[in-house]
């Protein structure tokens, strides 16, 4: 299996970034980073649009995150129509990058806000898939 | 349903399919059960063995279809362009729509949580309404005017008029954003038929100048965009573009259309096209500004809420309804003495904005 693995439903196999799936098995989640220039990247790519390089280090993200907005679905594509309605969120990690991920169902959607403090932890599905929410 | 939008672009202009060497055909593909459709619609319009392709920007595929057209005659490469805009959804089932709706961001990293067109445009409206105070009532206020105007436009999919509280009352689809904050998914087509200046001044009495053309991209990932996300800069940009290309500012324009795919989505466009200032979309909206006799009447043609929201037509439609503003045929719903119209669309979940701006 492939990075396919990555999400609630994923669409994609092959990248050059599966080693983030090791990572998530491990509990923890991962930025990379250009070794030449040492700019971050999340989500993760393994080429550095600044320098052009494509030698990259792994770098373990802490999590802590800042919500920016969100949205609750309603309507849903097909395969994520049994889980509605669902929380989906953009949110600020301490490094200045961005994260877009599901929002814990645990999470009581009256606390959210833009500003509001989240921790970026790693999920795992039903079908063994793994993935990264706020909670 | 291409052939009947070129065959009365053609009577409009008084010319034939021989006069036109070449077209562009606008659809979002990803939507056609037809591959490569620019073989069979320039087929069936009669423009083979002319040059034909297809331009896709999501949903601003005609407004850059557009822009092609102008640099191909610009170029001089050709003298007359048929830009087709059309798309046909219904051949899909709502499942299929829905699954493909699905993949409409990016695919890698936002896609396999779940995304939906309204779910992006629903976290911009979120993050307008924490930081302006803009609220549900107000987006409601964009489809009953919308509506209003589409009441008018025997061509609009909606002919009925809404209120405020039918708006609020719909189901939700992806919170804050309700069923009537959307616009819905249509069949439809529109056809520019684009001249060098010598031509169209043989062809007309009253020719309409492409004066403006801006385009701009942002990342096709929110991750990837910056900002609070209270407007997008995509358009800001394209905006910006187009206003130094006219000679104008946001002041000058008469009319205008811009891209209502949801009702939050106009209000943001007032913003970043610079008719209000940043938060001061809902100001512009409640003085009825945006109203026909208001200061910068917005989508008085039903816009994209009333009309459906067929793709790869509506950038053409929305040039369309300009055009009729310009050369004073907009019936009922004309803007005194219009000479300078604008037109925004925005392609799939921003990541492309196109700004057109015409003049009589
Ligand atoms: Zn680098």
């Amino acid at each position: 299996m492939g990075f396919e693995k990555f999400g609630r439903f994923g669409y994609v196999s092959q990248t050059k970034i599966n080693t983030l799936l090791s990572y998530l098995e491990k509990g923890q989640i991962a930025a990379t980073k250009c070794k030449k220039c040492r700019r971050t990247y999340f989500p993760p790519r393994a080429d550095c649009l600044d320098c052009r390089h494509s030698t990259i280090e792994w770098v373990v993200l802490d999590g802590k995150s800042s919500l920016i907005t969100f949205t609750q679905v309603f309507f849903a594509p097909p395969a994520f129509q049994p889980e509605t309605p669902y929380l989906l969120g953009l949110a600020q990690l301490t490094n200045g990058l961005r994260v877009f991920a599901p929002i814990s169902p645990a999470v009581d959607k009256e606390q959210l806000n833009p500003g509001v403090e989240l921790n970026l932890k790693v999920a795992k599905g039903s079908r063994n898939n793994l993935y990264y929410w706020l909670e | 349903m291409a052939f009947e939008a070129y065959s009365s672009a053609l009577d409009d202009a008084d010319i034939e399919s021989s006069e036109i060497d070449g077209s562009v055909v606008c659809s979002a593909t990803h939507y056609d059960k037809q591959r490569s459709p620019a073989g069979v619609v320039a087929e069936y319009l009669g423009l083979n063995p002319q040059p034909t392709f297809n331009v896709e920007a999501a949903c601003a595929s005609s407004a850059v279809g557009l822009r092609t057209a102008w640099a191909l005659i610009s170029s001089k490469l050709h003298d007359v362009v048929a830009v087709v805009g059309v798309q046909k959804m219904t051949e899909l089932s709502s499942e299929e729509i829905q699954e493909l709706m699905g993949r409409a961001g990016d695919v890698m990293w936002e896609s396999p949580f779940g995304t939906t067109m309204p779910a992006y445009y629903a976290m911009y409206a979120t993050a307008h309404m924490a930081k302006y105070g803009t609220t549900e009532e107000q987006m409601a206020l964009v489809t009953v005017k919308n509506r209003k105007y589409g009441m008018k436009n025997p061509n609009a999919m909606f002919q009925k008029p809404i209120s405020a509280e039918e708006v609020l009352k719909s189901r939700p689809v992806s919170a804050p954003l309700k069923l009537f904050d959307c616009c819905p998914n249509a069949d439809g087509a529109a056809c520019l038929i684009i001249a060098n200046a010598e031509k169209a001044g043989k062809l007309t009495d009253t020719p309409v100048w492409v004066a403006g053309l801006g385009l701009a991209s942002s990342p096709m990932s929110l991750a990837g965009r910056k900002g609070p996300l209270t407007s997008f800069e995509v358009t800001k940009n394209a905006a910006k573009a187009a206003y130094n290309m006219a000679r104008v500012g946001p002041n000058d324009v008469d009319v205008a259309e811009v891209h209502d795919s949801f009702s939050i989505t106009e209000i943001l466009n007032y913003e970043d096209l610079g008719f209000a200032k940043p938060g001061g979309g809902t100001r512009l909206l409640e003085k009825e500004e945006t109203e026909l006799g208001g200061k910068i009447p917005v989508n008085i043609d039903g816009g994209l809420i009333s009309k459906g929201h067929p793709v790869g037509a509506t950038g053409a439609s929305q040039l369309f309804a300009l055009t009729k503003q310009l050369r004073g045929e907009a019936g009922s719903t004309q803007v005194d003495g219009a000479k300078i119209g604008l037109a925004q669309n925005i392609g799939g979940i921003g990541m492309y904005a196109a700004v057109t701006i015409l003049k009589a």
